[in-house]
């Protein structure tokens, strides 16, 4: 009965999938079931975000005993700022959550009320699938998901403490993360891991004008204080401040849409899902987008208000790629800023105002918005504000997204300094599966960079760390051509069950069909060859660039050249290659694409074996016995190689391999040094 | 067991790369190493094999031909390694070739002219061979000061390449290159949501061309721009009137081919002097003697008080006790000979200073032991293969930019069909610039793109 009332304030969710597939989601308190007296889980992730939502999906995939913990179970999968997913880089980010068997892709073709895949004129390796999204339809498709997330129990409360203890001797790291207590709770819930995905409420506070409030989010309780110490305090981690913002909501009715410019999506939605081949909404029942620009009285309200505008004279740093408006027109004025006004929503009546986010008192953020022609006569339902935050800063990580310092303790999304919901997803994706394995007592695992944008995302963040909110963009692949939105599942999928344990049976049936497929279909391309006479006679078509090849070409040969499609081979040598129809777009982007992946190999060779030759996390360069320069030292130091893959899978076996390790560190360091900070010390 | 450290997932290179593994200077016979796949090519075209390939690790007397121009190069010995039996694990040649710095230019050059063979770069020979599994415990040990040596060779080589009028010219290829990558990747990255400018592939359309037409022209004029500085370079370095230029005058620095004077350090310059000591190979310290404390038992702190001042700091890999460093005690006539050779005796030996030898420019007196002492150091220099062989230099420069001018190809012929391809021809020639001029990371790109345009959505 202590129990009982101990829980009495908290609202315990065990609901399983066949109870509430197709209802309304309303969250019964279940004080009545036997659950609740469950004290121990494998996981809990904390923060039921974006990031937060994949962790504890993943580790529930994985076989772990999971427990989501957020402030308010109808928060869970809401969409904090802007009304889409995907885009530039962001797609692939998707892609690959999605090929790992994610929520977030399956979700956006759930929600998605306008598609469009950017960069369609640029080449398929920087296609950006995009989508407008329902929040409500997101939200809901979302908590459908959790719930009927077998070994996954929800729960609504308040981190109030981390509980860390000693160490386990045989790993690197000065704590050992045992589990959490709630603000009103005086038992601790134990678990192996936890995951934080504390987004903006870790020490957050809200700017709007002059005046400021603790919080992550308008209209949420602060929270996090408690935690924030545990952080800083107890485990000593390094902490910086950044920050962001949020546009108005604008009234859809009082807008001027005939003064704005209509973005129709494409007539074709493409699914985000590899498992989906068409999304929810119908492409007659998508919603358009409007596009409008700034004017320069805009600019004049921004000017007059910046004297009461607390949030951009802050110091922390913002994201330079998604700037407020106040700080777009002061850095560069003079210039016609565009304006995205974009659905909210099937039933929603608001517009959301991309490129509009400020911060300046909601009486001037009216007055601003109405010098925009469409927005005369704007309504505002809610006024933009900004958010300040603590991150932990990411170097502290392994590629696991486990802290060096905690054997445990995962951070995934803003706590690790990153901006986007596609960029939280993939972290919480990873940090979801690490710790579940953690607490399987599996190795954890790194994505590579030569793999996947997830695996660029966590080297970036880690490896370097951040000074502004990360986002990630397509430059920052080095494999770009080979990290495409197309080919994520042949890049993840069979790894994801073979290797992870987080993709399910059968999307892994599904991915192996495809990849056999391609495969066999590119190999039916390769057996029909020709003289460029004898193609010309078939294709019957103007092909200028085969005059001047003398030697015979295979079909493969041939779809590499611009004008050819996988469909007019087809019609020449139907008997052999029409029955691959279905992959003709993967095959035409493979042919394409695959001679110049194959000069990378190489390379991506040479970083996945010295991925793998990585150093321990707690390695103390400074009293090194090997013979390095202080300046070499400090840079280890800072830097601190990671590692995974070596002192993991075999100190375990044979202490003597630790041995040698340390004789290899010497050589490990200046491999390093040569191939990331070489050329630093030759500037 | 645990003689081999690393077998089990060895990288399979299959680019052949080249070097030169004996010293530059002055020496009888010069080993040029070749390591790869296309190694028994290179054998069978330098050294005129068109039968079968001498047996393994046998040397053989060949003439030894350009394989383009089949001018006669040189005779000397060729020996094949076949692959796992070399140093690398790889299949290999060796070519032992006269010394003078004409022909081992000439064998470089012909062999960076061969299809997929290039110059190695710092540690690579190594680094294939730990790879391999060819390296014991010990070895290993002992790799890393080896690999550090040869990276730290190669970056004095490069600053000092990168301080001329061609280091302007290869800085200035690549600052212009990361803005046209900049410029393709921002309209990549952001012109679905944002005001790119539709001109701005335009502009990068005659930026590329003009580069490649750069390039071109310098690869195949040689006589432009600046030549290489080529052998060791020695630096003076002290203070005002401690007599630099006089050492210098007395002109009997010693004569060996390839010894740059360089005659310097004046108070004003202290940060370009102290560039030019970090570039250096050797530095001569003069010191002014009647500056010395008069008690010889002082001496020694003050030399280490003086050489920090005049030297970088010890974290650029150069301390006093370095054996880069010499000191020149000038004006040795001025003190009382009873103090000198106290002195002497009082520095002979002392860890932590560099070898100090007491002279005087304008008598002579202590001249000869000076340069004894001088010509054996820049002798072990001359033989150290890390020195930076100037020749392997250049061809590795123009083995770079070869293949950057080739990847600028690839943007042009893929600008209207694929951009993500057109720009990974940008990226490729970037990178192969950038192994000369320093690497460029995604950060600096990115920098560019947001100093270049208003990006914000």
């Amino acid at each position: 009965h202590s129990d009982m009332r101990a829980v009495g304030k908290w609202t315990w969710l065990t609901l399983k999938l066949h109870l509430l597939r197709h209802n309304v989601l309303s969250f019964v308190s279940s004080r009545t079931g036997s659950d609740f007296t469950r004290r121990q889980y494998d996981v809990i992730v904390v923060g039921g975000g974006h990031a937060g939502t994949e962790a504890a999906a993943a580790a529930a995939r994985l076989g772990a005993e999971t427990l989501l913990i957020t402030q308010k179970i109808m928060t869970i999968g809401a969409l904090s700022c802007n009304p889409s997913l995907g885009g530039v880089g962001k797609g692939q980010l998707v892609r690959e959550v999605d090929a790992l068997d994610g929520l977030c892709g399956r979700a956006g073709d759930a929600a998605g009320v306008h598609f469009s895949i950017l960069n369609r004129s640029k080449g398929p390796a920087v296609w950006g699938p995009r989508a407008q999204l329902d929040r409500e339809r997101y939200r809901q498709f979302i908590q459908s998901e959790l719930l009927s997330t077998p070994r996954l129990t929800v729960l609504e409360g308040s981190v109030d403490e981390l509980l860390v203890s000693q160490p386990n001797p045989e790993e690197p790291g000065h704590h050992r993360v045992t589990g959490i207590r709630l603000v009103d709770g005086s038992h601790p819930i134990l678990s192996s891991s936890v995951v934080l995905t504390t987004g903006t409420f870790l020490s957050g506070s809200l700017f709007m004008g002059q005046t400021t409030s603790p919080g992550g989010r308008m209209g949420d309780a602060q929270s996090c204080a408690g935690l924030s110490y545990t952080l800083k305090e107890t485990l000593g981690l390094r902490v910086g401040r950044l920050r962001t913002g949020t546009p108005p909501r604008i009234v859809k009715e009082s807008v001027d849409l005939s003064l704005a410019q209509l973005q129709a999506p494409d007539k074709q939605p493409t699914p985000f899902s590899f498992l989906n081949t068409h999304t929810r909404c119908k492409p007659e029942e998508q919603l358009p987008c409007y596009l409008t620009h700034t004017t320069p009285g805009v600019e004049r309200v921004v000017r007059e208000s910046v004297h009461l505008n607390c949030h951009i004279q802050q110091d922390a740093k913002g994201p330079r790629y998604c700037p407020s408006i106040e700080s777009r027109v002061l850095r560069f004025p003079g210039r016609r800023h565009q304006v995205w006004l974009e659905p909210e929503g099937l039933t929603s009546d608001l517009l959301y105002p991309q490129g509009l986010s400020m911060t300046m008192p909601p009486e001037l953020q009216l007055r601003l918005l109405r010098e925009i022609p469409a927005l005369h006569r704007a309504e505002i339902r809610t006024p933009g504000y900004g958010v300040q935050y603590d991150f932990v800063c990411p170097t502290q990580l392994t590629p696991s997204l486990q802290v060096k310092s905690t054997q445990g303790l995962f951070l995934a999304g803003q706590i690790n300094g990153t901006t986007g919901y596609e960029e939280a997803a993939a972290q919480g994706l990873w940090a979801g599966v690490n710790a579940g394995r953690t607490a399987l007592s599996l190795p954890p695992m790194a994505l590579s960079r030569t793999q996947s944008y997830i695996g660029v995302l966590i080297d970036d963040l880690v490896g370097r760390g951040v000074t502004e909110p990360y986002r990630m963009f397509t430059s920052r692949a080095e494999f770009r051509t080979y990290l495409r939105p197309d080919n994520a599942d042949l890049r993840l999928t069979p790894r994801g069950f073979e290797e992870v344990g987080c993709v399910t049976l059968r999307r892994y049936k599904k991915a192996v069909s495809v990849r056999d497929g391609l495969q066999e279909a590119l190999m039916a391309l390769q057996s029909v060859a020709l003289s460029s006479t004898r193609w010309r006679e078939k294709l019957v078509c103007s092909l200028t660039l085969l005059y001047h090849v003398s030697f015979s070409l295979s079909g493969l040969d041939l779809l590499q050249y611009k004008d050819v499609s996988f469909e007019m081979l087809a019609s020449a040598f139907p008997e052999c290659l029409s029955q691959y129809f279905e992959y003709s777009q993967r095959l035409k982007i493979e042919a394409v694409y695959r001679p110049h992946c194959e000069k990378q190999s190489r390379e991506m060779e040479r970083i996945r074996s010295e991925e793998s030759l990585s150093l321990p996390s707690d390695m103390d360069y400074l009293s090194l016995p090997v013979s390095l320069s202080q300046e070499v030292r400090e840079i280890l130091d800072r830097v601190r190689p990671n590692t995974v893959s070596l002192s993991k899978t075999t100190t375990n076996h044979i202490s003597t391999v630790y041995a040698i390790l340390v004789k290899c560190y010497k050589y490990l360091q200046i491999m390093c040094l040569i191939d990331k900070l070489g050329y630093f010390l030759c500037q | 067991t645990d003689a081999y450290l690393y077998s089990q997932s060895s990288v399979c290179d299959a680019e052949t790369i080249f070097a030169l593994s004996s010293g530059h200077g002055r020496c009888g016979v010069a080993v040029v190493r070749v390591s790869g796949p296309a190694s028994s090519m290179v054998l069978r075209n330098m050294a005129g094999l068109t039968q079968a390939l001498p047996p393994p690790r046998t040397a053989l007397l060949r003439r030894i031909t350009d394989p383009k121009s089949k001018e006669l190069l040189d005779r000397g010995l060729v020996l094949w390694f076949k692959g796992p039996h070399s140093f690398t694990g790889e299949d290999s040649a060796e070519f032992h070739i006269h010394g003078g710095p004409a022909v081992i230019t000439a064998v470089l050059q012909a062999l960076g002219s061969l299809e997929g063979v290039r110059p190695a770069e710092a540690g690579e020979f190594t680094r294939r061979a730990f790879h391999a599994g060819k390296l014991g415990l010990t070895e290993v040990e002992g790799l890393g000061d080896l690999i550090h040596a040869e990276t730290e060779a190669q970056r004095r080589q490069a600053l000092r390449q990168m301080d001329g009028e061609l280091g302007r010219l290869y800085q200035d290829w690549s600052y212009r290159l990361k803005r046209c990558l900049a410029h393709v990747e921002a309209f990549i990255d952001f012109s679905e949501d944002e005001l790119i400018e539709d001109g701005v592939l335009n502009q990068v359309d005659s930026s590329v061309r003009q580069l490649e037409t750069e390039i071109e022209r310098h690869l195949k004029d040689e006589r432009r721009g600046e030549r290489l500085r080529t052998g060791v370079q020695v630096v003076i370095a002290g203070a005002t009137n401690a007599g630099k230029s006089s050492l210098l005058n007395t002109h009997r620095v010693p004569p060996s081919r390839g010894t740059t004077r360089r005659p310097l350090v004046e108070r004003e310059g202290v940060r370009r002097a102290r560039q030019r000591v970090e570039q250096a190979d050797l530095t001569l310290v003069v010191v002014d003697s009647t500056q010395l404390p008069p008690d010889p038992q002082l001496v020694a702190a003050f030399l280490q008080q003086h050489l920090s001042t005049v030297l970088p700091s010890p974290e650029a890999g150069m301390t006093a006790a370095s054996d880069k460093v010499l000191l020149v005690l000038n004006k040795s006539d001025l003190v009382p000979e009873e103090q000198r050779e106290r002195t002497e005796g009082e520095l002979r030996e002392r860890p932590g200073l560099p070898p100090a030898c007491f002279l005087s420019c304008s008598t002579s007196t202590g001249l000869e032991d000076f340069l004894t002492v001088l010509q054996s150091r820049v002798k072990t220099l001359c033989g150290d293969p890390l020195s930076g062989a100037p020749s392997l230099t250049q061809a590795r420069h123009r083995a770079h930019l070869q293949q950057s001018v080739q990847a600028l190809n690839q943007y042009h012929q893929y600008r209207d069909q694929d951009l993500a391809l057109a720009a990974e021809g940008v990226r490729l020639a970037l990178t192969h610039l950038g192994r000369i001029t320093g690497r460029v990371g995604a950060e600096e790109i990115l920098d560019i793109i947001f100093r270049d345009f208003c990006i914000g959505k």
